[in-house]
């Protein structure tokens, strides 16, 4: 097995899923409804009211990479459902069949996820810079958080076809999606700082990945200050690299 | 003593090499496959597979018949290694399946029982990604996805979506795949189910032409009996788990003997028992016997006899020389008989869970 033949496979099944959205863009519209209700009822909103301390910035300006973050999320944690749906009619039985390695599948099934992140990401960047909130456009800033996206969406979607290994079917999939979701959002700092919840979430919040996406996220599009950057980079990749080795290692399972 | 010792472990280490580069050792006849022993056990005690040992040549198109639950998909799952076997020996072209599982998927091309194509894609699509998963060389490619479609009947619709495929294009699709892709061993789970006369006659023509063209090896399953005749150079009967006769479909019918008298009954009679001197019953049910005998238009008279003096009328008598469901009948009839009224039980029961 050669690294040119492991990408390879991995950008096909990454393919797969391009050609798949290209046939019908009804989903990717849709996903975007619920950021864009987020940003446009609740951050204007509690822009307004200035109830949360959101330091030196405006409420919106603080919520926007929290939004960005977690719609990746939303997609990411529910693709397992979408592999299980596969299984069922028949595609991943026939992906696992073929010559590739089932580390290359596993990671070109993420690299779908990201995909779908990464068109969120940009129509999130749209709705923020219509509605003027003050972001940071520098390039590297702007590839840096898409970078994120997309390493974010590898970690989320392979965690949830490692978990898909082990459920097997669609409705418990829904059913651990919704219990993983909101806690990840709600215990984050997404939509309000850290430093104003209740002590015990304050350190559930710590070990809490979606923090450090919103993070590195943050300092690159609000205060362009990087010192925590290596921090939440390192514990992405890491987080990462075991979720999708993990998943290869199980994801037959699900055809047993 | 010592110096001996070392020389049979080169020896080993040297067959291993060879096992790890399959191109390199091509010039031996090792088989297509080679199973040894084979088994599989599911959930600690269920035997799909048990120890079935079995050769298939190159070039050779292989069939595996059985009724549902023999252990046939088992079988080529685990050539395919989507499923582990729990022990035994498997080997494709030389090359060992649990040392070295992604070179043996490189050489296989596997049409599941459903339907695997990608109803979300177009034909050329599913073609076009599946031919880069098998690492297709780019400069051939879409030569040959055309020439798969054009031979398949399909160019007409390349760019529709699968969804709108009929049942029986989405499984030319299938084989179109095994066409572009050109795998050394072809693995068919009951290529032709559910498929209209028409294109269960394509499907077949497509086989015997990919083994024609390129030297492909067909390992395939079915529970057509016609089929089987039609297709296998040579048949495995799998009942059970176990291969309960192995050879061409000839000398399987040769080794039936005799023929086969079918006796319809005017009114159902179960407990009828048919002396030795006539022949073996092979199969009964309420109202129909089939007696194997020596030669069938003899055995009429004395058969008629018999039926009289035990007062059961017959309400009409066939022969026929022994097809390859008498073939079955004779290796896994008893036990194909249990099976079917298993599944029926098992319907009934589901039948009642409803109404409840």
């Amino acid at each position: 097995m050669n690294i040119r033949r492991f990408v390879s496979s991995s950008l096909t099944v990454a393919e797969m899923e391009a050609r798949k959205i290209r046939h019908d863009t009804t989903e990717l519209w849709t996903r975007v409804i619920q950021p864009a209700l987020w940003l446009l009822v609740f951050g204007v909103t509690f822009n307004s009211v200035k109830g949360l301390p959101s330091g030196s910035f405006s409420y919106i300006q603080f919520i926007t990479p929290g939004i960005l973050a977690q719609s990746v999320l939303f997609i990411a944690i529910f693709y397992g459902i979408t592999v299980v749906w596969e299984r069922d009619v028949g595609i991943i039985t026939k992906l696992l069949s073929m010559p590739a390695s089932r580390t290359s599948i596993v990671l070109g099934k993420s690299l779908s996820a990201s995909l779908r992140g990464v068109f969120q990401a940009v129509m999130i960047f749209v709705l923020a810079l219509l509605l003027g909130v003050k972001i940071r456009l520098d390039p590297v800033d702007v590839a840096g958080v898409f970078a994120i996206v997309i390493l974010f969406a590898i970690c989320f979607s392979s965690l949830s076809m490692l978990i898909a290994s082990f459920m097997k079917t669609r409705d418990r999939m829904m059913g651990i999606g919704q219990a993983l979701t909101m806690p990840l959002f709600f215990a984050s700092n997404a939509i309000y700082p850290i430093s104003i919840m209740p002590v015990w979430l304050q350190y559930v919040s710590v070990a809490n990945p979606l923090s450090y996406v919103v993070d590195a996220m943050r300092s690159m599009l609000l205060s362009g200050n990087y010192s925590n950057l290596p921090i939440d980079i390192a514990a992405l990749l890491v987080s990462t690299t075991a979720f999708v080795g993990l998943a290869s290692f199980t994801i037959r399972r699900l055809l047993e | 003593m010592l110096k001996g010792g070392l020389a049979a472990d080169n020896c080993l280490e040297m067959t291993w090499n060879k096992d790890e580069a399959p191109a390199a050792g091509s010039a031996g006849m090792e088989p297509a496959v080679e199973a040894q022993d084979l088994t599989k056990i599911y959930h600690g005690n269920i035997r799909a597979v048990d120890a079935i040992t079995f050769s298939i040549r190159r070039g050779e198109i292989f069939g595996l018949l059985g009724p549902n639950g023999a252990g046939k998909t088992t079988t080529i799952k685990m050539i395919v290694t989507l499923s582990n076997a729990t022990s035994g020996r498997l080997q494709v072209f030389g090359v060992d399946i649990f040392r070295s599982p992604v070179a043996v998927r490189g050489m296989l091309g596997y049409v599941p029982q459903s339907i695997s194509v990608d109803a979300d894609l177009s034909g050329y699509e599913n073609l076009l990604i599946f031919s880069k998963l098998s690492f297709v060389p780019k400069k051939d490619r879409a030569k040959r996805i055309w020439d798969a479609l054009d031979y398949m009947g399909l160019s007409d619709r390349a760019h529709d979506l699968v969804r709108h495929y009929s049942g029986g294009m989405m499984r030319r699709l299938e084989i179109a795949q095994a066409v572009v892709n050109r795998p050394k061993v072809l693995l068919l789970d009951e290529p032709t189910i559910g498929l209209d006369p028409s294109s269960k006659m394509h499907v077949w023509k497509s086989i015997k032409q990919l083994r024609q063209e390129f030297g492909t090896t067909v390992l395939m399953t079915t529970h057509d009996m016609g089929e089987a005749d039609e297709l296998c150079d040579r048949i495995a009967i799998m009942s059970q788990g176990k291969i309960a006769a192995l050879g061409s479909p000839e000398d399987l019918k040769r080794g039936v003997g005799g023929d086969v008298v079918t006796l319809h009954l005017s009114s159902p009679h179960l407990d009828v028992l048919i002396p030795r001197e006539i022949g073996n019953t092979v199969h009964s049910e309420a109202k129909m016997i089939q007696v194997l005998t020596r030669n069938g238009e003899e055995a009429i008279p004395t058969i008629t006899d018999f039926f009289r003096s035990q007062k059961i009328g017959i309400e009409s008598i066939s022969v026929h020389r022994p097809n390859l469901d008498d073939v079955f009948m004779k290796y896994a009839g008893r036990r194909l008989h249990d099976e079917e009224a298993a599944g029926a039980v098992s319907a009934r029961r589901d039948i009642v869970r409803h109404m409840k």
